[in-house]
């Protein structure tokens, strides 16, 4: 390898930390603080009347339903909060779909988040699909 | 209870002297079970205490009132080959479907083909285009067994809730009878291996009044209807397609006094084709993995991203999840449940009384307790997929006081 070649391939490498970095925590992401605690908090009280019924009181799933947390990351992490927001609002409680208000499915969101080890912060999360579009699912890192 | 371990005795005793007077020739024993020398065969009454449920399943028929879409579309540049909305016919009509489906793929002479969804239909689609040569990868939250296929009752009804008449228009029994009779050919090429996924058993239904088929003419009273309300209102709007198949698939037949095992005044007999869900799913993922299929987990949220898939052609398979995924509205569910009991390999049949039944199969004895009021209609509309414990037992000890009233007649 020649000296040129590896200056090559040490920018290439901190280009991609950069980008790893990038990617545990965007710009526009869950981890810094997009959701409040009280928003959670209103979220388990939605939750545990219209989902635990299937999900389960610790979000365990059960067989066929799916756990809302664990592999939960891999299926919504890395997008737009929007899509996990519109999949909610669209065809959860599965038992009567988009039944629930928009300020009941960020709250909702927001107890997901929590769930899954996304940190609460001073700002709110819209109740908007548009708004959420421009925020990211961060993954939080391995649970340790 | 007792009296059910009671019956369980005597049918014993009577198989067995059955057996061994078989050889002396002509043999009466009266009522249940008796082992004749020649007519009904012995029959193990069910076990049917509450101790013996261990599962209830509850699942969401995909009914799509046009019939299952099999049509094709581009979506960012890719082939999408639909197959889903198989209402209560998914296993029945599998192979059938997967046969038109991967045909259309094939049409545009893919190497390697992407299939979304592992249930039955798209576990059946991805080992049908490995038969034809191509590579095929399975993108799917779940494999099989946690699909909802697996929360079926497993019993073979090709017609059940396939389709509305008026959206599925004139050419759509056509269709249905060239999949049905595709996927019986091929179901009768798994009869008999191990672990038996297919298998046929007697079915008896059992009445206090003569049996007759039930019609369902149309309420003139009832004027919405699925093009109106966007449900279907009454069970004249379901296309009823199984007559078309008769000559292949057995009818039930009445018993005379003579051979009725159950101590009613009405019996017919069947025999009823059956899928034992582990069995068929094990062979099936053997042969998909056997022939170099990939499996990815995966979980899509609009359809535009079966644009970053590597495939050209994919097949999507996705069931009841298609009415959000592709944003389907006319996939409609039909909420149906069923409780498991301890499998009892001796029981080779099923009972049928009124509004309930169970069937007895290798992965477990199926109860099910279904409104006849209601037909096809039962479940229509209905998302819950949460399964209800009281009806389940309902069932259990209808069918328990059968076998109890067969045993005093015997007596």
């Amino acid at each position: 390898m020649s000296a040129r070649t590896g200056q090559l391939v040490a920018a290439l490498a901190l280009v991609a930390l950069g980008t790893g970095a990038a990617l545990a925590q965007s710009r526009g992401g869950t981890g810094t603080g997009r959701y409040t605690a009280e928003q959670a908090a209103a979220g388990a009280q939605v939750y545990a009347i219209n989902c635990a019924m299937c999900h389960g009181a610790r979000m365990e799933g059960r067989g066929e339903i799916p756990p809302l947390t664990g592999r939960f990351v891999a299926n919504w992490a890395g997008r737009p909060v929007a899509d996990l927001f519109a999949y909610v609002s669209r065809a959860m409680p599965q038992h009567a779909p988009g039944s629930l208000a928009p300020e009941q499915n960020a709250h909702l969101v927001a107890l997901l988040l929590q769930a899954n080890g996304v940190p609460a912060g001073a700002r709110e999360l819209p109740a908007d699909e548009a708004a959420l579009q421009r925020i990211t699912f961060d993954p939080p890192g391995p649970a340790l | 209870m007792q009296q059910t371990a009671f019956i369980g005795q005597a049918a014993t005793r009577r198989r067995l002297l059955g057996g061994a007077l078989m050889a002396g020739g002509a043999l009466a024993v009266p009522g249940l079970v008796r082992g004749q020398v020649l007519g009904t065969p012995s029959l193990v009454p069910m076990r049917l205490s509450p101790d013996q449920l261990v599962d209830m399943k509850c699942c969401l028929r995909p009914l799509r009132a046009a019939g299952p879409n099999l049509g094709t579309e581009s979506v960012g540049g890719k082939l999408v080959v639909h197959n889903y909305g198989h209402g209560g016919s998914g296993w029945s009509l599998s192979w059938g479907s997967a046969e038109v489906a991967v045909g259309k793929a094939l049409a545009s002479l893919p190497r390697s083909v992407a299939v979304v969804g592992c249930g039955i239909i798209g576990l059946t689609s991805a080992v049908v285009a490995q038969r034809y040569g191509l590579d095929v990868t399975i993108y799917a939250r779940d494999q099989i067994a946690r699909t909802r296929s697996f929360r079926a009752s497993g019993s073979y009804t090709p017609g059940s809730r396939i389709a509305l008449v008026e959206p599925a228009g004139p050419q759509f029994p056509d269709l249905w009878e060239q999949m049905a009779r595709h996927s019986w050919r091929m179901f009768r090429t798994m009869l008999g291996l191990p672990g038996e996924p297919v298998r046929f058993g007697d079915s008896y239904a059992v009445s206090d009044a003569p049996i007759e088929r039930r019609t369902w003419p149309a309420d003139p009273a009832i004027t919405e209807s699925f093009a109106t309300a966007g449900l279907p209102r009454q069970n004249s709007e379901f296309a009823h397609l199984d007559s078309r198949i008769a000559d292949i698939v057995p009818q039930a037949v009445p018993l005379p006094p003579g051979e009725n095992p159950f101590g009613m005044p009405y019996a017919t007999r069947s025999s009823q084709m059956h899928f034992n869900f582990p069995a068929y799913a094990a062979i099936l993922l053997d042969e998909f993995f056997g022939r170099g299929g990939k499996f990815v987990n995966r979980v899509f949220h609009r359809p535009g991203e079966l644009a970053d898939l590597p495939e050209d052609v994919v097949i999507h398979a996705t069931g009841y999840a298609a009415r959000d995924f592709w944003g389907d509205r006319t996939v409609i569910p039909v909420r149906g449940q069923t409780g498991w009991l301890v499998p009892q390999p001796g029981v080779n049949y099923s009972l049928r009384y009124r509004n309930v039944s169970a069937l007895s199969k290798g992965d477990g004895i199926v109860i099910m307790n279904n409104n006849p009021d209601l037909g096809d209609m039962l479940g229509v509309g209905d998302s819950m997929e949460l399964p209800n414990r009281a009806p389940i037992e309902e069932a259990m000890a209808t069918l328990a006081a059968i076998f109890a009233r067969s045993a005093g007649a015997a007596a």
